[in-house]
């Protein structure tokens, strides 16, 4: 399988010892941090700007472009790594943090000297103790080498990097959230405008990118942004870290050219599903993202492809109905987080979506009525048609809380709950009728 | 795959039972432990002069749950003196997250996970498992307090799921991960746990 060898993030998973400095250096690690150390800002960032490189935590967002928005005359700037990881489906960023923490380490590095960041945060999912041991560790090994703290590399540049952990809070995910969180408050959203990058952390400008996106960066320095852009596709550089959990023979993290589809993630890299049963529904990036049928899968999972592709279907509100995304634009689906939900044709797919929603519900932070209030009724009703006690009307009901909440709320969480639903209800509406139409039955009854 | 009614939101949100500290008893706990003073001491000069207190409310609010078990309003109040907080912003942090305990829980809390990679792979049948050896519902505690069972989210290993997580109270965290359960992994799990230790040798 020539066209998966490249690697760039993890060649060296599941190796123990790659986990400490004196193994990352011997495969040419922190070469390219010490490199950045002696370059100007700006040629750092053009070749960011050239490796077409996209934030890899969910909104797919061009990483230069993120950047550029920091106000050239400010004084402070910090660097936040979102390394709180819970979008349900995605396990790839435990990974790096876990085989390759060095390799974050120093792509914090080549990123603090682009964006002149003095002082940088990792916010670390409280639930990954190990990750967070395993990160503290190599972040040690880097300070006693003098590669973190004052004038590193026996250069002009001085960078401190502290690690924040999360208390259990998905909505902390949320960059905004994150942000209020690490200020040590609860984790509420804040709305945009100011972006982060203008106004973030103590009202600074303020970075965030995720793992992945960072640990990008010393193969971009080491290669050039070229080099990086060619491995990708059109509008979007490099390879991508993909996690797959469900129904398939193989699941796992894989590192995979964008080009690749979702048939081919399923069949030639996961070994195809569980006991050679059908696929019933494939979620392409972490349960925020909208399913796709069976015949949708021949799309690459690449980010404008899973947004523009015709042969997906239209998310609907009701049959014949297109979903409004805002400025007339139609929802398909999206790259998201890279988390793969791979469903077999044993799935019941009503209650897999309740189990969706009432995850949401859960998280929900509560700031925003249509969200709070929302995401419980979308639970509740879900709930009904999945275990069997559904009343008529349920599916349009439904469908109608669904899109009173996209759209309508301070954070993307309001749309992470909304859009997967209209999605089942669009491609498997059949199915939530099949239920409400059998609910009560005594079993066996006709 | 079952699930349990939705809870309403009332129900769902972690009301925080203020108690009142009584001489004597654990629940009053007099000053945080030396090693939460030596990282104050360390993490102190990380944050910009003025905001050090507040943004170490997480992480010592964390270590305190450590050092006693849960965060209750005597704890709060320790927490908020140390930090030059009020109560109420350190309480309004405490309810906030998931992690914190607000009350004493067993010695052992069982965190399995049922979100969809799980729920996928049968975490229901592994959750009603241990609902029915342990005689509780969700978050609740064993008759002998040995275990609290909670379902939690999504803990990012979904391809090896179903997936728990144990923490032992008063222990610093075990940071181990139980992975691909099913009904004999958690029959074994669960009579460690009885036996009064952790089943290391089952995690990774
Ligand atoms: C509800 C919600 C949860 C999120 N959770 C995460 C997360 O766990 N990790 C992450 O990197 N980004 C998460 N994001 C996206 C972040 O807000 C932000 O866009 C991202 O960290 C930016 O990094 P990037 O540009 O490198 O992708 C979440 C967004 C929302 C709306
Ligand atoms: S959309 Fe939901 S999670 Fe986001 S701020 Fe509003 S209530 Fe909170
Ligand atoms: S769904 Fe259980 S660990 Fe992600």
């Amino acid at each position: 399988m020539g066209l998966f060898d490249v690697k760039i993030i993890s060649e060296h998973f599941g190796v123990p010892e790659a986990k400490g400095l004196e193994y990352y250096e011997r495969k040419g690690g922190y070469r390219n941090a010490r490199k950045a150390c002696g370059m100007a800002p700006e040629s750092i960032a053009a070749e960011v700007q050239a490796s077409n490189l996209r934030g890899r935590g969910g909104a797919g967002f061009p990483t230069a472009m993120k950047w550029s928005f920091v106000p050239k005359d400010a004084d402070t700037v910090y660097l936040v790594v979102n390394a709180d990881e819970s979008e349900p489906g995605t396990f790839k960023d435990r990974h790096i943090l876990f085989w390759n923490p060095h390799m974050l380490v120093e792509g914090m590095i080549i990123a603090s000297v682009a964006l002149k960041v003095r002082n940088a945060y990792i916010y670390i999912r409280g639930e990954m103790a190990r990750e967070y041991q395993v990160l503290q560790a190599a972040i040690d090994e880097a300070y006693a080498k003098g590669y973190l703290g004052e004038r590193i590399f026996g250069s002009g540049t001085s960078l401190d990097i502290t690690v924040y952990r999360g208390l259990g809070a998905y909505i902390c995910g949320e960059e905004t959230a994150l942000l209020s969180s690490l200020e040590g408050g609860r984790g509420w959203p804040r709305l945009k405008p100011p972006f982060p990058a203008v106004k973030g952390l103590w009202g600074k400008p303020t970075i965030v990118n995720n793992v992945e996106t960072i640990a990008n960066l010393p193969w971009i320095l080491e290669h050039g942004g070229k080099a990086f852009a060619d491995l990708g596709t059109g509008r979007s550089g490099g390879l991508r870290l993909v996690s797959v959990c469900g129904h398939v023979n193989k699941p796992g993290v894989y590192e995979l050219p964008l080009t690749v589809t979702g048939r081919q993630l399923i069949d030639e890299v996961c070994g195809g599903i569980k006991g050679g049963r059908k696929v019933k529904g494939v979620i392409p990036g972490g349960v925020s993202m909208p399913v796709l049928a069976p015949d949708e899968l021949d799309v690459p999972f690449e980010f404008d492809a899973l947004q523009k592709d015709e042969r997906i279907r239209e998310v609907e509100v009701r049959p014949g109905q297109k979903f409004d995304l805002g400025g007339n634009r139609t929802l398909r689906t999206m790259a998201g987080s890279g988390g793969v939900v791979v469903m077999d044709d044993t799935t019941d797919i009503t209650q897999a979506a309740w189990r969706i929603v009432h995850f949401f519900a859960e998280e929900s932070c509560g700031q925003c009525t249509p969200c709070r209030e929302g995401t419980g009724w979308l639970a509740q009703v879900a709930h009904r048609i999945a275990f069997d006690h559904g009343r008529a009307g349920d599916v349009d009901l439904l469908a109608s809380i669904a899109d009173g909440i996209a759209g309508n709320t301070i954070c993307a969480l309001g749309d992470a709950a909304a859009w997967p639903t209209l999605a089942f209800l669009t491609k498997y509406r059949d199915e939530f009728e099949a239920k409400v139409r059998n609910a009560h039955r005594p079993k066996g009854a006709a | 795959m079952a699930g349990s009614e939705p809870l309403t939101k009332m129900q769902r949100h972690p009301s925080f039972r203020a108690r009142k500290a009584v001489p004597g008893k654990e629940l009053s706990p007099q000053e945080l432990s030396p090693q939460i003073e030596a990282r104050i001491q360390q993490l102190w000069p990380r944050f910009p002069e003025g905001r050090a207190g507040q943004a170490l409310c997480l992480p010592v609010l964390y270590l305190a749950q450590e050092q006693f078990g849960y965060v209750d309003a005597a704890v709060v109040d320790l927490v908020a003196a140390r930090l030059g907080l009020t109560a109420a912003h350190v309480t309004g942090v405490a309810t906030f997250y998931f992690m914190i305990n607000k009350a004493r829980p067993g010695r052992y809390h069982l965190q399995v996970c049922t979100n969809i990679g799980c729920q996928l792979m049968g975490a229901y049948d592994v959750f009603e498992r241990c609902k029915k050896r342990l005689g509780v519902e969700n978050k609740g505690t064993s008759a002998d307090g040995n275990v609290t069972l909670t379902e939690v989210e999504c803990l990012a290993a979904c391809g090896y799921g179903p997936v728990a997580q144990i923490a032992e109270r008063e222990k610093p965290e075990i940071p181990l991960y139980f992975e691909n359960l099913d009904a004999k992994r958690i029959d074994a799990i669960l009579d460690a746990l009885a036996e009064g230790r952790v089943p290391t040798e089952l995690g990774n």
